[in-house]
């Protein structure tokens, strides 16, 4: 298996706070890699430095071979990620919000329309596509945000918390998706996420990351038995206390 | 009733005083803005006194008999200082000519006859004496119609002491180096002053339009979280940069027409009540930009704005929400307004070296500088505006696309640590 992710002793410093401190990982392709923590263990740097937004202060990241610092533009256009607390144009409907991301990747109308129909399927949204974003709850919005991340089927999705507003019923669906995505389309993801039933239920391997390192690694079966329990939320409790 | 008031009133007053930016805005920028002004005002109000009272003439006795020598003798009498030549054939340029000899912007010719008419008055009043008066219209100012009033009150002491209208004065302008005879410089330079207010205030407001807007635009990606997943598309950074800049300057350049239509019905209903037999016009005078005079305020404008949206952009950026930026970049409108409302009163050439560089940095002065050039036909001082200006916006501009073009654009962050340090709470975390 090639990799897709390879995270290299990376150092993120904001003035006089050190985000993450000495960072390592690397993540298969066609993988669902999960990092998991505490608040402010480090996991939204580390992913938004994963998605060129921010620069590594040390070390290195690849994404398929390429530099996120000397390759980012060519990394654009194989990834897709979603913040956590991302938001729609508010005046766009869902569907000029979708069309407006689609044409970013091709120039085609007819992929752009293939992408849009297909978000709209991930979305569920149906009738209520034609409403501006400005009128959707929370959960709607999210939905809307996930089909944005996947409607490109890139080859890495990074995604931050991305059941974060769903209900059972949506999280489950997204939880779904993601997992038919790998499979279908060969698509790697990582992703962020503070449930550990979700991270148990989707993800390959586990990084448990704090204080901006990674304290445990391996699949969630791994770790239940490394650290003698029952299941991934306890390993956090016990690492983290560890730690 | 309305329980929980005082509460409420207090969270919010503690929230705008805590917030370093809009104590700035509120309390500091406008004691600073309003003295700076004050200053301006009374230097303005100064130097249009003095030269009220020092209305400098170059006298022109073509006369040369005992009653022309009386009249300047008079005249210098009142507090002007007066430069004599005598016997010269009078035609534009030779006009010219003597003006910028004495560097003096108003002549008074003393045609041949004069003594004879002032003596025949004494037998026959219906004869009366003449002299000519000429001003030569450089630039604009509010107080620019105030210079000329002196001649006539010298003229109408001059007849008190002697005999009541025995002396007449024909008022004529150089405009553009011809005279415009029978015109009165009061006048044109009312109408110019019109015009000299219209466009300040029509510059001012297309600026903040573009300002506020191009703020807006950059805060609102980062309030509504929808700026991190736009820098992580597969499209240029420069490519937001200019779509954002391009955008608000296309909406406030709508909202500047609309603004500036309104303005004009506004004004041309208040010119209809109130002069209804007013028939001079600046388009006859010839007081109105040529093809390329237009072209040049067109550039003018262009760059000036898009300095003002780089400068926008490049503080928004280091705000994280719309009111932080609307506070950020209200620290522009003070400049605007200093370097607008100056012009509108002072002649900028007539300033302290010092102060007319300063005048002349501040990039929102141009369009105004060049609006009253390209009037008087001057096209070299608007060229070497415009390459000003534009080499100032590129400079913001590579500072904007630095910014755009690294993580800056979402981790900058403007501290005021005087004023942090000031509203910090007591209070437990």
């Amino acid at each position: 298996m090639d990799i897709a992710v390879e995270v290299s002793e990376v150092t993120k410093i904001f003035g006089n706070f050190r985000a993450l401190d000495g960072l390592s990982f690397e993540v298969k392709s066609g993988e669902v890699f999960g990092l998991i923590g505490p608040n402010g263990a480090g996991k939204t740097t580390a992913l938004r430095i994963i998605s060129t937004l921010l620069l590594p202060t040390y070390g290195t990241v690849k994404i398929f071979g390429l530099d996120v610092v000397k390759n980012a533009a060519t990394i654009r256009k194989i990834i897709s990620y979603l913040p956590e607390e991302a938001g729609a144009y508010r005046y766009l409907s869902g569907w000029e919000y979708l069309e407006f991301m689609a044409k970013f990747y091709t120039k085609d109308d007819e992929k752009v329309r293939e992408m849009v129909n297909e978000a709209a399927r991930i979305s569920g949204l149906g009738e209520r596509l034609k409403d501006k974003t400005g009128t959707y709850s929370k959960g709607m919005k999210r939905r809307l945000l996930v089909a944005r991340a996947l409607m490109n089927k890139p080859k890495l999705a990074i995604l931050d918390e991305p059941t974060s507003g769903l209900d059972v019923i949506h999280s489950y669906h997204v939880r779904e998706i993601i997992k038919k995505y790998v499979k279908d389309y060969g698509v790697t993801v990582i992703l962020s996420s503070h449930n550990m039933l979700e991270v148990e239920h989707v993800c390959d391997k586990v990084a448990l990351i704090n204080k901006g390192k990674v304290i445990a690694e391996g699949t969630p079966r791994e770790l239940e038995e490394k650290f003698e329990s029952e299941n991934l939320e306890e390993v956090f409790a016990k690492v983290v206390k560890l730690a | 009733m309305l329980k929980g008031f005082r509460n409420f009133l207090l969270k919010e007053l503690k929230e705008f005083a805590r917030d370093p930016k809009i104590l700035l805005g509120i309390v500091i920028v406008p004691l600073v803005l309003f003295s700076v002004l004050g200053g301006l005002m009374s230097y303005a109000m100064q130097s249009a006194e003095e030269s009220t009272i020092r209305s400098n003439f170059v006298v022109i006795n073509n006369d040369c008999e005992n009653w022309s020598y009386t009249f300047i003798k008079f005249l210098s009498s009142s507090g002007s200082k007066v430069f004599v030549e005598e016997n010269v054939e009078l035609n534009d340029g030779k006009l010219i000519e003597l003006l910028s000899k004495y560097n003096v912007t108003q002549a008074l010719e003393i045609p041949k006859g004069f003594s004879a008419n002032i003596t025949a008055h004494a037998k026959n009043p219906n004869i009366t004496a003449s002299v000519k008066f000429y001003v030569h219209i450089t630039t604009t100012n509010i107080f620019d119609a105030t210079r000329y009033l002196p001649i006539d009150a010298t003229i109408s002491q001059f007849n008190r002491a002697l005999a009541p209208d025995v002396l007449n004065i024909e008022k004529s302008t150089i405009i553009k180096g011809e005279i415009k005879h029978n015109v009165d410089p009061a006048t044109v330079s009312g109408l110019m002053v019109s015009q000299s207010v219209f466009i300040p205030i029509a510059i001012i407001i297309l600026l903040f339009y573009s300002i506020q807007l191009a703020a807006t635009s950059v805060a609102i990606e980062k309030e509504e979280k929808t700026l991190e997943t736009l820098l992580t598309l597969p499209i240029d950074r420069l490519t937001i940069l200019f779509g954002k800049l391009v955008g608000s300057m296309i909406i406030a350049a709508i909202g500047a027409v609309t603004y500036i239509a309104g303005y004009a019905y506004f004004m041309q209903s208040l010119i209809s009540k109130t002069t209804p037999n007013f028939v001079m016009d600046l388009v006859s005078l010839g007081l109105v930009p040529s093809f390329l005079g237009y072209v040049l305020l067109g550039a003018s404008l262009f760059v000036t704005i898009l300095s003002a949206l780089a400068l926008a952009v490049i503080l928004s950026a280091f705000a994280g929400d719309v009111r932080s930026a609307q506070s950020l970049v209200g620290f522009i409108y003070p400049i605007i307004f200093l370097s607008t409302f100056a012009l509108m009163y002072i002649d900028a050439g007539a300033l302290p070296y010092a102060l007319r560089l300063v005048l002349y940095a501040i990039p929102f002065s141009h369009p105004i500088i060049v609006s009253k050039a390209v009037i008087m036909g001057d096209y070299v001082t608007p060229t070497l505006s415009i390459f000003y200006v534009s080499f100032f916006t590129l400079a913001l501009m590579y500072v904007a696309s630095r910014l755009f073009a690294t993580e800056k654009i979402l981790t900058a962050k403007l501290k005021l640590k005087w004023f942090t340090k000031y509203g910090k709470t007591t209070g437990e975390p």
